[in-house]
């Protein structure tokens, strides 16, 4: 054949690179579409005539977190989805296990009423809680502007759906054992009314209302998340108190993923703030959004037993979380 | 073992919704992404997935189907394979995967808007693992075509081409805008599960799958069946959402969002896959054409889906089944003679055998669409090269931004299907096209075709304009694939230098 057919190392895009791209690079890289013109993001008619590029554009385009390039935004785990469901995979066993033990063991029927009462209002009502997480990724994996966000979000969303339905597991697994307490029954009255709760889900429902995507972010991943995420660690250190060590452990893996999330939510922060006004806007939008994560963890630590000085431990953390990313000064 | 069975549990994972009341519905739910349709939340939560799954076990499976896609054997066999493989083949590799992995990818996206934007807690977890299933879509099939790109490169499309003007990429990017990305949860849910997966992956999965099979690529058939098995376990999304809508009055517009979406997406695989089966599959390894697999699963399978769930077939149904006998053949040709503004090599296929497989398959080709075929061909015989791309650009439908086309020879019909708005004309291919537009002028009528562009001075005057504009630099415009060698199957050239 005549036609002149040559090969390239690797895509034009990563070419300017000087480290050979990695799998993560290859297959995540520069897959979105949206992120190309201001008043069309979308292919059909221009804002303002197409809602959802009236959306984008002002949610995105407009927001006031701004770069120029998001795509070259890197996740510093370079999580591909082949190596999430492996990792996950190894956990998923690890719990079952766990789950399995404990179960073998009658561990439940153990368990002592006054943790019983701490179980049926702190813990299995936050299936709600993590249904928000669930949400609040899911909003964002639409709305970044980059593939390679999409992607993180895509597999934090993965990882607040597996808390979830771990969590109706051991609801149905504690109303078996425990059949005239309220377990599979008054979870949701409890989100909704249980003092204890509102915190939290007033922070979560005020996440989700929040279209912004820079604010969206910061709003879920740098201040709800995270501080949903401490409350719980506490739940699992007191849990370790009542001999829930079931609870405890269950705790301690799965903040293993919320590690992840603030890993790559502090390379974005990284990786914008040297840019315009982004430490600022980005100052402020947590500066909003502390009162009511404060707020919410208070609630919910103070009906914990022995709840003496763990609601400042978890603000505490939550601070060094944030005096941790390179917006502080 | 001491585990609960998925069904002890399952249901409690769905019983996810609550009231808000710090922020209100409209706050949470806004009009532009969520759409209930006037169906009370007690309803929709009676939405029922026909296939469950648990994370727990999701994580596994799809770890293993893994494991099985990316062997390494697997990928020694492909680069054999790959290197050995006919212009045809490669010309097939290079389409599909430019247009898939970004595609792909980008419904991740949709299910983010379904899940969030959903009001079923159903739907909300099965589009969970939508996501999830899109950006392993993306990437394993971006992941296969980054190893034929030491070879060729003309794959650094599959990377390149999400952000280009291409005119084959805005025509995909159009059409799947419109039915998944700029529509509310519910509507997307529809539009993308019953217009495209349940209806179509099927096509292009199945029957380009079994197609690489007898081509020898064994491990791309693989790869394109454990895509396949993803998409038929999430495209179960749809199903559902019809029929709440039309147990609760909402049957007009549950017609409405298949009727335009399987009409977008036939548009797009009559072009994709049309080709891809019935000129880039190598002749030998051709079995079913275009027709007869649209006729069994589409026209037969997904029609008998659609009246199941209690909707009428579309409006459009009788002149589908002339559409799917006629429109990829006039895009073929379309495609071979404006080849310089493709990034692949297209092929033309017309060899003597293979116009007898043509006219075998769709009687009366030879006399329609042959004759276009017949000039290009005594063209090349006689070395005027030039004279196979025509100067005039083609006219484009402002709906499915392809080329605007009859049935070529004695039965043209040349149809002119045109809108007069706001002092601008817009053009379409077919009835249909024109249909989706007039229903919804506002969210169509800003966009401006390729061709569009090239007149109101987006583009330059000169050919290299408009090719640079579409991102062709000089070596990454199409040519014909085999050099016009093709026609040695032809009598000794008349006229050859
Ligand atoms: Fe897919
Ligand atoms: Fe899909």
């Amino acid at each position: 054949m005549a036609v002149n057919v040559q090969g390239m190392k690797t895509w034009s895009k990563l070419a300017k690179n000087k480290r050979r791209p990695s799998e993560y690079e290859i297959v995540t890289t520069n897959l979105q579409t949206r992120n190309r013109h201001r008043d069309q993001a979308y292919e059909l008619s221009p804002a303002p005539d197409l809602a959802m590029n009236e959306w984008y554009r002002k949610n995105v385009f407009d927001s006031p977190l701004q770069h120029e390039d998001w795509e070259e935004f890197r996740d510093p785990d370079q999580l591909i989805y082949r190596v999430y469901t492996r990792t996950q995979d190894v956990q998923e066993s690890y719990v079952d296990g766990l789950l399995d033990d404990h179960n073998e063991i009658d561990h439940d029927a153990g368990l002592k009423p006054e943790w019983l009462d701490v179980l049926e209002h702190l813990y299995t009502p936050r299936r709600y809680l993590q249904t928000a997480l669930q949400m609040g990724a899911a909003y964002l994996l639409q709305i970044v502007p980059a593939s390679t966000l999409t992607a993180a979000a895509g597999f934090q969303e993965g990882d607040e759906f597996r808390w979830l339905q771990r969590i109706a597991y051991r609801t149905r697994e504690l109303q078996t054992a425990h059949p005239e307490r309220g377990f599979a029954i008054k979870e949701r009255e409890r989100w909704e009314k249980h003092e204890a709760l509102q915190g939290l889900r007033e922070l979560m429902e005020l996440m989700l209302a929040t279209y912004d995507w820079g604010e969206a972010f910061t709003a879920l991943n740098l201040v709800a998340k995270p501080a949903a995420d401490e409350t719980m660690r506490e739940l699992g250190s007191t849990a370790r108190h009542y001999d829930d060590h079931l609870l405890a452990a269950l705790v301690d893996n799965q903040m293993r993923d919320c590690d992840r999330s603030r890993r790559w939510s502090t390379a974005l922060v990284e990786f914008c703030a040297g840019h315009g006004d982004n430490k600022s806007v980005i100052q402020g939008w947590i500066d909003k959004w502390m009162p009511l994560a404060e707020k919410a963890i208070i609630t919910y630590c103070a009906a914990l037993p022995e709840s003496e000085g763990v609601a400042d431990t978890a603000i505490e953390r939550l601070h060094a979380y944030h005096r941790s990313l390179s917006i502080s000064a | 073992m001491a585990l609960l069975k998925m069904e002890e549990w399952y249901d409690l994972a769905r019983e996810t919704n609550w009231t808000p009341s710090y922020a209100s519905e409209e706050e949470l739910y806004p009009e532009t992404m969520s759409e209930d349709f006037g169906i009370p939340l007690n309803v929709w939560e009676t939405f029922d997935e026909p296939y469950k799954v648990s994370y727990r076990d999701y994580v596994r499976a799809q770890r293993d189907k893994d494991v099985a896609a990316y062997s390494v054997k697997a990928a020694l066999a492909r680069a054999e394979f790959f290197k050995n493989a006919s212009p045809h083949w490669k010309a097939l590799l290079a389409l599909h995967f430019s247009a898939v992995c970004w595609a792909e990818f980008h419904s991740a996206s949709c299910f983010g808007r379904m899940t969030r934007f959903g009001r079923a807690p159903g739907m909300r977890n099965m589009a969970t693992f939508g996501t999830l299933d899109e950006i392993r879509h993306g990437q394993i099939q971006i992941y296969f075509a980054y190893e034929f790109l030491k070879h060729d490169a003309v794959f650094d499309w599959c990377h390149k081409s999400s952000k280009t003007e291409n005119w084959i990429i805005i025509s995909l990017r159009h059409a799947l805008d419109d039915i998944a990305h700029t529509r509310d949860g519910t509507t997307a849910g529809v539009m993308l599960n019953m217009g495209l997966e349940q209806s179509f992956t099927n096509l292009q999965f199945v029957a380009l799958s079994a197609d690489a099979a007898k081509c020898g690529d064994h491990s791309f058939a693989t790869m394109l069946q454990s895509i396949q098995t993803d998409e038929a376990r999430h495209a179960q999304i749809g199903e559902p959402l019809v029929r709440i809508l039309c147990e609760n009055g909402r049957k007009k517009e549950a017609q409405q969002m298949v009727d335009i979406s399987f009409w977008r997406m036939w548009k797009q695989f009559s072009a994709l896959s049309g080709i891809g089966m019935d000129y880039y599959t190598p002749l030998e390894h051709r079995e079913n054409s275009l027709k007869e697999f649209m006729e069994e699963w589409v026209i037969g399978q997904f029609g008998r889906t659609v009246e199941a769930m209690g909707l009428a077939l579309p409006w459009y149904w009788d002149y589908l089944k002339h559409d799917i006998a006629t429109f990829h053949h006039a895009q073929q040709i379309g495609v071979y003679v404006y080849r310089a503004t493709q990034w692949w090599r297209p092929i033309a296929s017309v060899s003597p055998a293979e116009r007898e497989w043509l006219e075998e398959k769709y009687p009366g080709w030879n006399d329609t669409f042959g004759k276009c075929w017949d000039v290009v061909t005594e063209n090349i015989r006689n070395g005027h090269y030039d004279k196979t791309v025509p100067a005039p650009p083609p006219l484009i439908c402002n709906m499915c931004h392809l080329e605007v086309s009859g049935v070529a020879g004695g039965e043209w019909q040349p149809v002119d299907y045109h809108v007069d708005l706001d002092g601008r004309r817009y053009h379409f291919c077919c009835e249909p096209c024109k249909w989706i537009f007039e229903l919804e002028p506002a969210r169509y009528k800003g966009h401006r075709s390729i061709i569009d562009r090239a007149f109101d001075g987006t583009i330059g005057p000169e050919l290299d304009d408009f090719l640079n504009y579409m991102g062709q630099s000089e070596p990454e415009r199409g040519v014909c694939g085999y050099d016009y060698q093709w026609i040695d199957g032809y009598d000794t050239p008349v006229a050859a230098e």
